[in-house]
């Protein structure tokens, strides 16, 4: 039986009248790369605000390898590494300056030997004593995916990951989480309306419509409930439709 | 402990490599060292002009440099850290919190296992450990300045309450910190950020001393407090009301008499016991802000 590296129940979140996340009750079993699906508003940065405890919710639960958002959320912030959409960071310190930073908020002491170890996993050497400010977009997405890393996380959040990347860092990027699975064992959940990187990238899905959770499945199990010649963006405008 | 202390020296480094901050540290080292440049040439000319007069027998009196303290040397600092010190404190301040919110950090920050408290004690401990760096460093210039005027090292007594003065600027300094650290945390603009505590910071330094002292503007940019009311009882009334808030004015206060200026007199220790309140009273206010507060983005 393997067990839940994130388990919701009822999660709710409202902001004034409008419920951004309604009773969103979910499992994703720890080794599984997981993508949210959703349109603009969906309630899928929402979602993830609350997994890492950047919002609380207005009501229900989550639990993050076994810690409670509500009760224990210092537990689940160990737990968990984060890559928020458009990564910043610290411009006028440098890469190994920004990563120390962060690392050591995680409880690591002396964090230069694993920084190096995940940037050479990264393979993003060179860079450590050059600006964060001067990097490019894809460059800062490395860095956002190191800084996550840093402190080998059970569960990865990554919210819109491919958001603003040229194709060669979209490709590195997938690559760089399937190899987070498959080494690491680390548990993914992704953010993304890109359907193409779902099916590169995921192991199971489940499609957000205004708040609600609309279809959660397997990979495999999604494509073979549809005729073959549908792709999974005929099958995600379905499921979307179909809900409203 | 451990991410206070990372969140302190993240601070000082973060604080150190911002330009403008550098900048104002520089203008303040250096408006402390002109001072005592000045003070050492004005010793210079009325000495060698107070040697010839006598050695003309123009005069008899004693050189009027002999019977002034050494720390008389010190008093422009006073002036200086509530002029510049207070405003080089509030951008530090509006900095430190304004960085996380700007460049949306905030996230990467509280996603950590960080409580808010954590994190804004170890911002507080950096600014104050670079504003400690600072006040040090114009010491040891105001010191050693000092010491090449008088011709003989400072003494222990003097040491000391030049020390003293440095530790009464740190708390005026962090109260300015704050200040500009809380309206870094609640301002929804950046401009207002810097804006609303310079504002504060002028009606503290110069409207409120002004409405309890009769209207006496200039007496505001002495390095001594402002002179005692001309006895009319509604100024009178005015001052004691304002008193309490006019820190500056009970910094000047009790650096004057830490400095054994003559024209101040009596015990510093309410106007030092008033400061730390304040000085309490913001860490208090700054430290209790919400997690919301500090994770929400500017409207620019």
């Amino acid at each position: 039986m393997t067990t839940s590296a994130i388990s919701t129940a009822a999660l709710t979140r409202s902001f004034g009248a409008h419920q951004a996340l309604s009773d969103l009750t979910l499992d994703v079993p720890q080794g599984e790369v997981f993508g949210l699906l959703g349109h603009n508003g969906a309630g899928k940065t929402t979602t993830v605000n609350l997994l890492t405890t950047l919002l609380e919710p207005t009501a229900g639960d989550a639990m993050i390898n076994g810690h409670s958002v509500k009760t224990d959320a210092a537990g689940v912030r160990q737990s968990i590494g984060y890559l928020p959409e458009n990564v910043q960071f610290y411009d006028n310190l440098t890469l190994l300056e920004n990563l120390r930073f962060f690392a050591r908020l995680s409880g690591l002491r002396r964090p230069d030997a694993r920084i190096r170890d995940v940037l050479t996993f990264l393979d993003f050497t060179g860079h450590d004593n050059q600006r964060v400010g001067t990097f490019s977009k894809g460059m800062r997405q490395r860095v956002g995916i190191a800084q996550a890393v840093l402190h080998a996380p059970a569960v990865l959040f990554l919210d819109e990951p491919t958001s603003g990347l040229d194709p060669e860092g979209v490709r590195t990027l997938r690559e760089t989480i399937v190899r987070l699975n498959h080494e690491f064992g680390m548990t993914i959940f992704m953010n993304t309306h890109l359907l193409s990187e779902v099916t590169k990238t995921c192991t199971s899905i489940g499609i957000l419509n205004h708040g609600r959770l609309v279809h959660h499945d397997s990979m495999s199990n999604t494509l073979a409930a549809f005729p073959a010649d549908e792709s999974l963006e005929d099958i995600y405008f379905q499921l979307d439709s179909a809900a409203v | 402990m451990n991410t206070i202390l990372t969140s302190a020296r993240h601070e000082i480094l973060c604080t150190l490599r911002a330009r403008v901050a550098l900048l104002l540290l520089v203008v303040f080292l250096g408006m402390v060292s002109l001072s005592s440049l000045i003070g050492w040439i004005t010793n210079t000319t009325v000495t060698r002009v107070y040697e010839k007069i006598l050695a003309d027998g123009l005069t008899t009196a004693p050189n009027p440099f002999a019977a002034v303290s050494a720390l008389y040397y010190s008093r422009n600092s006073v002036i200086y850290v509530v002029l510049i010190g207070a405003l080089m404190a509030i951008i530090l301040g509006v900095q430190a919190t304004l960085r996380d919110r700007k460049s949306a950090t905030a996230d990467l920050v509280l996603s950590r296992p960080v409580n808010t408290v954590q994190r804004l004690i170890g911002q507080f401990l950096g600014l104050g450990a670079v504003i400690a760096a600072v006040l040090a460093a114009s010491t040891v210039i105001s010191g050693a300045s000092i010491s090449i005027i008088m011709g003989a090292p400072l003494g222990l007594d003097p040491s000391v309450r030049l020390i003293g003065f440095a530790a009464l600027s740190w708390a005026l300094m962090m109260i300015f910190a704050l200040l500009g650290m809380l309206t870094g945390l609640y301002s929804r603009k950046e401009t207002t950020a810097l804006l609303v505590p310079f504002v504060i910071w002028s009606a503290i330094a110069f409207v409120l001393p002004q409405i309890g002292t009769a209207a006496r503007p200039v007496a505001l940019l002495n390095p001594v407090p402002a002179l005692a009311s001309p006895g009319r009882g509604s100024f009178d009334l005015i001052g004691a009301v304002t008193g309490p808030f006019t820190i500056t004015e009970q910094f000047k206060r009790a650096a004057s008499i830490v400095l054994r200026d003559d024209s101040v007199t009596g015990s510093p220790w309410l106007s030092i016991l008033l400061l730390v309140a304040v000085l309490i009273a913001m860490t208090w206010i700054v430290v209790v802000t919400p997690r919301r507060t500090l994770r929400s983005g500017l409207n620019e």
